[in-house]
This record gives structure tokens, C-alpha cells and sequence, in this order.
């Protein structure tokens, strides 16, 4: 029986373990925790205040044949097909890195005081709901809300916080006494141009200023400025600053990790670079794909097929959903092969991205494997294409 | 001398080239060549706005079978 080691619970770790056929494969998971937490509610917990229970116990959600081991992990070697934790060392005849990625407030000055203070929502429970008691409490002043570097799980996030914001800030009737500001260091409001031309108009008109090509280099939290490296400021009484996307720590003996220590893996087979027993998913590798929980879902179940002999690829799909807020949202959908398509926000949309919200852990054991192949194949990017250009 | 640092950002659309290229000026220094591949049209227009807005030079924009080849010399970091 052929061993698959999967370094990582997430999403993506328990989909390619549920996806494995046990009769054949030996199938254990190693992560340091033993509870999954489902992260896109971090935005409804930070915006809306929404403090509902988002996790659940890994093993619960593994199909029977799988193990699970509450170790982390320090070091992987992949010439000797050895993976260590600080107890253990585990063998393997196919590794699979799905260890995601963690927010790392410590490489731009400033930040670890402002994210102390204020929260952010990519990080956990706690700065979620630290950033709601901070926008609940913000009784006018400038907001301001943007991505501090080019890397961010889920690129739509950003917006819809600036979005939600709004709506929140109106609601509360203290919009008047309020500017909101959203900076990227994009060309644009969202950087693929089809879905900004959807959203930035819908920004314009909710009264929110863009700053385009706003990299932050510090803050200065005396002056209570962000500052760009392309020489911008923005002055702010509330801060949201998402920080930077990074990988885990983790050692690898062999050089296959990039700057921000994600894996560098083959975007159509997800092997990790110059191994072909060894693959990596989801927002832990260097993929040029969104980083999110449909692109790890599609992409261990690409790596389920290849371990078992068949010849697939993964395309690129991406499928992200976009609150829009004021009950409405989009999918940003497309592929290596196909640009984004321009999909039209609705309520239908944000009735589907709520609803997905509520079959999430049925989805990772693969309960609605057949509902989901059937929709991606009816949002299918190059058919949207054809009808919304 | 700077280093040269390719991105290869081919059949990236979400979130797209820009993106990587971002990335990589976080990561380079004055005297750097970048090399950026990609095969996403917009990236022409994307990189001349970035380059403008940055302060570096684009050396040149070539194309062959569909995969576009932005060379950009940091001048500003």
C-alpha cells in the first residue's frame, strides 16, 4: 500500500485526503492543529460583527481510512522522502504541502502596532473581531482600508471590506462625517480589468477615493500616515491594513521555496519543482492563481487523480465569490486559458456565496462532489465569456 | 551590477500579471533587470502606467507567439 503524507488540514489537506481511495492508499494528515476554521467568515465577523462558531475538529471531517496526527511539522526532506516533526520522523511514497499561508505583520514597520490596535480579517477569530469592536465603535474620521503587499489570500477580500464598510458606515448614519479610502498597489480597484470595470464604477458612486499603485513601504503611527514605495501618503484615524501573504515556516533541505516562503510548484501538476513524488496546493504554493478555497478544492482533486494514474491537469479555474454588499455579489471566474469573465453582480450571486457559507464542511468530505462539478461546468469561463462580452 | 530576475506570470488572469510584477519590485533594487512573461494583453498598458508611476524603465515590450516579454530596468527602489 502506497503512503500519501499531507502536511496541512486545511481545505485542501482534508479534500485530497477524503478524494483518496483508502483501499489503496495509506492516507495521514500532520498539522499542529486539530480544529479547521472556516476563514472567509472572518470578513462577516469584522464587517457585521457576525460571531458564529466557524470551527470544527479535523478529524470530524475526514471520511473514514484517513489518519490524523496533531504534530507540526519542522522539516522536510524531499531527496530522502522524509518528513520530521519535533517528535517524529514520517516516510513517504507521495508527499502532498497544503500548510496555506499564515499573515506576517513583521516586514513593514509599523504594522504589528497598528494590527495590535485595530485587527485585520485574514489572520484569526481574534483580530476579526478586534477590527468590528474598532469599526463599530469608529464614530467618523477617514477609514482606510487596502492590502499590504502584492500577495493577499482571496483578492476580492479587500474590496468587499471597503464595500462592507460603506455599508456599514451608512446604516449607521455616520457617513457623512466620513471619508473612506481604499489604496492597492494594483493599476487598479481590482487587478484584473473585467471585474474592475464592474466594481470600481459601484465604488465611485458609494463615495470611496482609490489610490492605485500604493505599495506600503511603513507607517508612521505618530503621524498616523501610511506611507508608499511610490512616495504616496495617506492619512488615517481608522486603519485597516491587511498584512502580507506568507508560507509557513517550515524547513525544506532542498531549494524549492521563493522570497515569501511559498512552494514553487508546476501550475498545471502542482509537483513541487523537479520532484514528481511530491506536490503542493492551495495558497502555500507560488502558483500564479487566486489563493483561494475553490482553487485548493480543484487543485487536490487534480492531485488525488495524478497519484492514482490518471493523466489530468489542473486549468487555473478560479472561482471566487465577491460580496458586493447591499445583498448582491459576483464570481471572479477564469482560467489559465481564459480571462476573467465581466459576471454581473445579482442577489441570486449572494444567495449562493451565503449558501456555500452553510455546505462548507459537508464539502470538504465530498457530499456535494456531483452538485459541484455540474455547476463549475455550467459557469464554465470560456461559455461566460461568450455571453457577457 | 544589478541582478536580472524573470517572472514568469504566463496564463496568469486572476489576479494577473501585475500582480507578480508587484511582487517582485517589493523584492529588487536599483541596477535589477526584470523580465516579466506574461500572456495576458493588458499587461502592455499595466506595466507602461506601473512603470511611469514607479520611475523605472521599460527597456522593451516584444511579443512571440503569444508570450509577451516586458524587460524593465529598476531605476527607483
Amino acid at each position: 500500500m502506497k503512503k500519501v503524507l499531507i502536511v496541512g488540514g486545511g481545505a485542501g489537506g482534508i479534500i485530497l485526503a477524503n478524494s483518496l481511495d483508502k483501499k489503496n492508499y495509506d492516507v495521514t494528515i500532520l498539522d499542529k492543529s486539530d480544529m479547521q476554521v472556516f476563514q472567509p467568515w472572518f470578513l462577516y465577523m469584522a464587517f457585521e460583527g457576525k460571531n458564529k462558531n466557524i470551527s470544527k475538529p479535523t478529524v470530524k471531517l475526514l471520511n473514514k481510512g484517513s489518519k490524523f496526527i496533531k504534530e507540526e511539522v519542522k522539516t522536510i526532506d524531499l531527496d530522502n522522502r522524509s518528513v520530521q516533526t519535533a517528535s517524529n520522523t514520517y516516510s513517504y511514497d507521495y508527499l502532498v504541502v497544503a500548510t496555506g499561508t499564515v499573515t506576517d505583520t513583521s516586514s513593514i514597520r509599523g504594522l504589528q502596532e497598528i494590527n495590535s490596535k485595530f485587527g485585520d480579517y485574514h489572520t484569526n477569530i481574534d483580530n476579526s473581531m478586534r477590527l468590528w469592536s474598532n469599526i463599530n465603535s469608529f464614530s467618523g474620521g477617514t477609514l482606510v482600508l487596502g492590502q499590504a503587499s502584492p500577495t493577499c489570500k482571496c483578492p476580492p477580500s479587500p474590496l468587499e471590506g471597503i464595500l462592507l464598510a460603506e455599508q456599514l458606515l451608512t446604516r449607521k448614519k455616520i457617513k457623512q462625517k466620513s471619508k473612506l479610502v481604499f489604496f492597492t498597489p494594483y493599476p487598479r480597484a481590482y487587478p484584473a480589468e473585467p471585474i474592475n470595470k464592474i466594481v470600481e464604477p459601484i465604488m465611485k458612486a458609494r463615495g470611496i477615493d482609490i489610490y492605485t499603485f500604493f505599495d506600503v513601504d511603513y507607517i508612521d503611527t505618530q503621524k498616523s500616515s501610511i506611507y508608499s514605495i511610490e512616495g504616496d501618503e495617506i492619512h488615517y484615524d481608522l486603519p485597516i491594513v491587511i498584512p502580507p501573504c506568507v508560507g509557513v515556516k517550515i524547513e525544506y533541505k532542498q531549494d524549492v521555496l521563493d522570497q515569501d516562503r511559498f512552494v514553487k510548484a508546476d501550475k498545471y501538476t502542482m509537483r513541487i519543482q523537479g520532484y514528481d513524488d511530491a506536490f503542493a496546493i492551495g495558497d502555500a504554493t507560488n502558483i500564479p492563481t487566486s489563493k483561494s478555497g475553490v482553487t485548493a478544492h480543484l487543485q487536490a482533486k487534480v492531485v488525488a487523480s495524478i497519484i492514482e494514474g490518471q493523466n489530468v491537469i489542473f486549468n487555473g479555474r478560479t472561482h471566487c465569490p465577491f460580496d458586493m454588499a447591499y445583498g448582491k455579489a459576483t464570481f471572479v471566474i477564469g482560467s489559465y486559458t481564459q480571462p476573467v469573465v465581466p459576471y454581473p453582480p445579482s442577489a441570486f450571486k449572494h444567495f449562493m456565496k451565503m449558501m456555500m457559507a452553510k455546505i462548507y464542511w459537508s464539502s470538504l468530505k465530498g457530499t456535494f462532489d456531483f452538485m459541484f462539478d455540474t455547476y463549475f461546468k455550467m459557469t464554465d469561463p470560456e461559455k461566460l465569456n461568450k455571453k457577457y462580452k | 551590477m544589478g541582478d536580472k530576475i524573470v517572472i514568469d506570470a504566463r496564463g496568469s488572469s486572476c489576479p494577473g500579471p501585475i500582480v507578480e510584477l508587484a511582487k517582485a519590485y517589493r523584492n529588487s533594487k536599483v541596477g535589477d533587470t526584470l523580465e516579466l512573461w506574461a500572456t495576458d494583453a493588458g499587461v502592455r498598458a499595466d506595466v507602461q502606467a506601473w512603470a511611469q508611476k514607479t520611475k523605472n524603465q521599460i527597456d522593451s515590450i516584444t511579443e512571440q507567439e503569444g508570450k509577451i516579454v516586458v524587460v524593465i530596468k529598476i531605476l527607483n527602489r
